[in-house]
């Protein structure tokens, strides 16, 4: 039998621009590749919001990766890409050049675990061309559901919503009509139909999914499997008072920026505690942000140490002299990679009461719950966590390692093959 | 015969004078009017006094009517010795004739009260027989004629064979008329002269409209700059929407066809620069065009000339950036002194496009085998110019020859080429198999028969290119020659292969601006397209761009 040939496509490609589903994918995609009988073929987006400068070959998106015959960019215009409609206008991507690349590369299975900038009409034309490839989708947020960056956080007030319609979603942004919105939902859903089965990382998202209109046989809970690091952090050097805190990601405001630097404000001034912030993208963020960002700062020097973006690999030594991560998201997250990189290495969690963050990490069990978006809040749980050294050793003691990445491809291989077996029965009868 | 002689007669005694009366017209020409007949004659003779020709045509011609004035200027116009002398002295002349003779028209004023108004926006001089032009007309019912006139007295009506076109401006602009408003008053035509026309002014236009209005305007000098010429057709013919239906069909495909071989016809070989001594009896031919980028020939010499199968290759560079020369001539010095290999750079007197750089290359060429290849081509390692040899010579009736071609990140430029019909379309692009994936993408590593390969690196035998007629001139600058000349072997019965084993770098360019090419591609795959269209419809329900062989 000749080697199963799965085809996963990803909106990014680490290469180009750190991030947590394209991190997840090429690890993924690696993973696979040691797999006997799989042959997996990688499809990453490249444009200008990504890479540096615009590079394409005349006549053609695609581009090769780094010397790897089965991994590939897909050069598409940022322009093109239509954000209410997550699709792309120049059709003939669909038409010409997707279509003559899954022509090509025939893969028995489509896994997506990202389309933005590539666009929806991949998964009608990945039916269209390929009547018998399995598709599966990852979904990683909740941008088919909402469109405010995909966080189900309304415009106004960051109030964390639960449902979108066309009629709550006008709320959110008056100038686009229930209509329209009525017309997006059922254009994402006509695009959906043709996913054989969705894999949400965290239950939460699941629930939103299912609440939207995904029929639960089409859904199921699968964490993102992640490949085990070389090392593990040690522990801190002093365990006595664990008084210091990281923060790993991008500053932003729905990653809860302000809120982690307004309860540090707030600390008791005798409480003992450090935050040291490994944060990416601040330059990404609106001039007001960065300006207010900055003056936090300023204020905040001997309590807070910004050390700039980081390498993946630099994790272990950054968390040697860390006693807690922070994740104060103000968004329901997904399921946050930065939860299982603390785990591995023996953090325990400080975190939001809600969506992926309440679901990953057990109050009291593993690590610490606060109230979302409340800098009070936050700020009490830092000064009972950092004064208390036996609490600390208990929530670290309570760690169970993350979802091991050859569980996860050992599911992903049965899945693939439960559902190329339901495609054939529908071939046969169809 | 009796009859003729009894009419001569007849005039000699109605006015001596009028049996022949002659005047000269410029060198080795001259005017002679004999009764009805009024024609030019080549003489030996034509130092006649000055003012005898005005005389001439004073005294026995502008008494005519009106009719035969005009039409004596249009035959004078159209005299076969007007191609012959090629002389702008004669042109001249004729321009002076014309003025005395012709019926002035009144000017025609274009004011929205008045209906009738005609105005001329451009002459292009596609050669000298042939001029495009265009304007608009506007009169009471749409029945006008446009007639052109040229400097010489050349008279071509234009309104029954041209190109017509909405122009929303000249309805605006004659709203508050009653009258014609449903045609297109805009015109395009390619005109044919009976005889050249040589003079940078003088053009006349006439309408006459159905209701006895007759008007004339001035037009615009021709341009004549064939370069010019080009992209101001190219840009009428891109002006409204995609390139294709009659204009091209009726005016643009001859006009663009006709231009090209003239630009190519101007340029010819001015030297021959050796470096080195020649091979003698060389297998295989390398003919690489130049334009602009000559760094490119260094990265070539150097990987050519650790390559043991160089010693029976005559290398042949044809320089198409004329102006390049002395740099040229200097640094292939420098470059031969270096890697000795020898090779040979063919100057040209003016630039031929690629086609033509190629044509004068082939004609340079002495062995069997011709490789044509681009100068942006480095291979990627020794023995792919064996590896194809072999391979054309073991299999039989082979076309043209195609190899692997990568880009710089390791992805396939070329691997064979088809023709792709996109969605709705009815024109055929080429299209590049497997283009953008990897070099090493199974279904790209089996040599295998295809509809056409790129000229990039293109092996064929000498006698088969030169038996279908090699790279056609047609096209505007650079595109779907190579596969025209694939189509045309096909046509003889030969095959086109594409081969895995030899495998090249082609570092196509990223630079040129998409918009200036977009036209001249359009009007190159819309003539592909129109000579080959049903041709590759049969070819292309037989290939599979997509096949895998590999595939059990």
């Amino acid at each position: 039998m000749s080697d199963l040939r799965v085809l996963y496509v990803v909106h990014n490609h680490p290469t180009l621009h750190p991030g947590g589903a394209e991190a997840y994918s090429l690890e993924l995609y690696e993973a696979m590749r040691e797999q006997p009988g799989v042959e997996p073929i990688l499809m990453a987006r490249i444009g200008s919001n990504v890479a540096r400068r615009r590079v394409a070959h005349p006549g053609t998106p695609f581009m090769s990766v780094n010397g790897d015959p089965n991994q590939h960019f897909i050069f598409t215009e940022t322009d093109h890409f239509d954000f209410f409609t997550l699709t792309s206008r120049d059709k003939s991507l669909y038409s010409r050049h997707l279509t003559d690349f899954l022509l090509a590369q025939r893969p028995d299975v489509v896994h997506l675990q990202h389309t933005h900038f590539i666009g929806l009409d991949l998964l009608s034309q990945i039916r269209r061309v390929l009547p018998e490839a399995a598709i599966v989708y990852t979904l990683h947020e909740f941008l088919p559901i909402c469109h405010h960056h995909g966080q189900m956080v309304r415009t106004f007030g960051d109030e964390l919503c639960p449902e979108a319609s066309p009629r709550r979603c006008n709320e959110c942004f008056p100038e686009l009509s229930p209509q329209s919105f009525f017309l997006r939902e059922r254009f994402v859903k006509g695009h959906f139909a043709n996913v054989d089965r969705f894999l949400a990382p965290s239950a939460q998202l699941m629930d939103k999914y299912l609440r939207w209109g995904i029929a639960p046989e089409r859904i199921e809970v699968e964490e993102y499997g992640r490949l085990t690091p070389s090392r593990r952090a040690p522990d801190p050097r002093q365990t006595k008072s664990p008084t210091n805190i990281g923060f790993f990601g991008q500053l932003s405001h729905f990653k809860g920026a302000e809120v982690m630097m307004e309860a540090m404000a707030q600390l008791d001034p005798e409480a003992e505690a450090h935050l040291w912030l490994h944060g990416a993208n601040l330059d990404l963020q609106t001039e007001e942000f960065q300006e207010e960002f900055a003056q936090l700062r300023e204020q905040l020097r001997g309590r807070v140490t910004f050390r700039g973006p980081y390498e993946h690999h630099e994790l272990p030594n950054l968390m040697a002299d860390l006693h807690w991560v922070l994740i104060p998201s103000i968004w329901w997250e997904n399921s946050p990679l930065v939860i299982q990189e603390a785990f591995f290495h023996r953090r325990p969690i400080i975190t939001s009461d809600v969506g992926g963050m309440a679901e990953k990490v057990r109050d009291g069990v593993d690590g610490l719950h606060f109230r979302v978006g409340d800098p009070y809040s936050l700020a009490r749980t830092i000064e009972q966590a950092t004064a208390n050294p036996r609490l600390w050793r208990s929530l670290r003691d309570g760690i169970r390692d993350p979802y091991p990445m050859d569980a996860h491809v050992s599911r992903l291989m049965d899945l693939y093959g439960e559902l190329l077996e339901q495609r054939e029965e529908v071939a046969v009868n169809a | 015969m009796p009859e003729t002689v009894r009419e001569r007669t007849g005039a000699r005694r109605r006015s001596r004078r009028l049996e022949q009366s002659v005047a000269p017209l410029a060198a080795g020409v001259e005017l002679v009017v004999e009764k009805d007949r009024v024609e030019l004659r080549a003489a030996e003779r034509t130092d006649g006094p000055v003012g005898q020709l005005k005389a001439l045509l004073r005294e026995e011609l502008a008494g005519l009517d009106a009719a035969r004035r005009t039409e004596i200027v249009s035959d004078l116009a159209s005299s076969p010795l007007l191609e012959e002398l090629g002389s702008l002295e004669l042109s001249s002349s004729l321009y002076e004739v014309r003025e005395v003779l012709r019926e002035r028209l009144p000017a025609c004023a274009v004011e929205a009260r008045q209906p009738v108004g005609l105005a001329v926006e451009q002459v292009l001089a596609v050669d000298q027989r042939s001029f495009w032009v265009s304007g608009w007309m506007h009169d009471e019912d749409g029945a006008g004629e446009v007639t052109f006139v040229s400097p010489e007295g050349a008279r071509v009506a234009v309104t029954d064979g041209a190109f017509r076109l909405d122009r929303p401006d000249v309805v605006q602009f004659y709203a508050g008329l009653q009258g014609d408003r449903t045609q297109e008053h805009g015109f395009t035509a390619l005109i044919e002269l009976p005889a050249p026309s040589l003079l940078a002014s003088g053009w006349i236009a006439e309408l006459r409209t159905s209701q006895g209005t007759a008007v004339e305007i001035r037009c615009p000098d021709p341009v004549v700059d064939p370069q010019e010429v080009r992209a101001k057709i190219l840009a009428e013919l891109g002006s409204r929407g995609p390139v294709g239906g009659e204009l091209a069909a009726r005016h643009g495909r001859h006009a663009l066809t006709r231009l090209q071989e003239r630009i190519v016809g101007e340029s010819e070989v001015d030297s021959i620069d050796l470096y080195g001594e020649q091979p003698t009896a060389p297998a295989i031919s390398i003919v690489i065009p130049l334009y602009k980028r000559l760094d490119f020939i260094e990265h070539q010499l150097l990987q050519f000339s650790t390559d043991p199968d160089f010693a029976e290759v005559e290398l042949i560079y044809v320089l198409d950036s004329v102006e390049q020369k002395e740099e040229l001539a200097k640094t292939a010095g420098e470059l031969f002194a270096l890697y000795r290999l020898p090779f040979k750079v063919v100057n040209l007197t003016a630039g031929a496009g690629f086609a033509g750089a190629n044509k004068h290359g082939i004609e340079a060429a002495e062995a069997k085998l011709l490789l044509l290849l681009n100068s942006d081509v480095v291979p990627d390692r020794p023995g792919w110019l064996a590896t194809m040899r072999a391979f054309y010579e073991s299999q039989e009736n082979v076309g043209a020859l195609g190899a692997k071609l990568l880009y710089e990140d390791g992805s396939l430029q070329h691997a064979g080429l088809y023709f792709h019909r996109g969605v709705g379309g009815e024109l055929w692009e080429n299209a590049h198999c497997f283009k953008g994936l990897h070099r090493d993408f199974p279904a790209a590593n089996v040599s295998r028969v295809v509809p056409a390969v790129t000229a990039a690196c293109m092996l064929v035998d000498r006698e088969r290119y030169d038996e279908v007629g090699g790279l056609p001139l047609h096209y505007v600058q650079g595109d779907y020659e190579d596969s025209e000349l694939c189509l045309r072997l096909l046509a003889a019965g030969y095959e086109n292969w594409y081969l895995d084993t030899a495998e090249l770098y082609h570092l196509e360019g990223q630079s040129y601006v998409a918009e200036a090419r977009r036209v001249p591609s359009e009007y190159n795959m819309w003539l592909h397209s129109e000579i080959w269209g049903e041709r590759i419809e049969t070819l292309m329900a037989e290939f599979d761009p997509f096949e895998d062989p590999t595939a059990a």
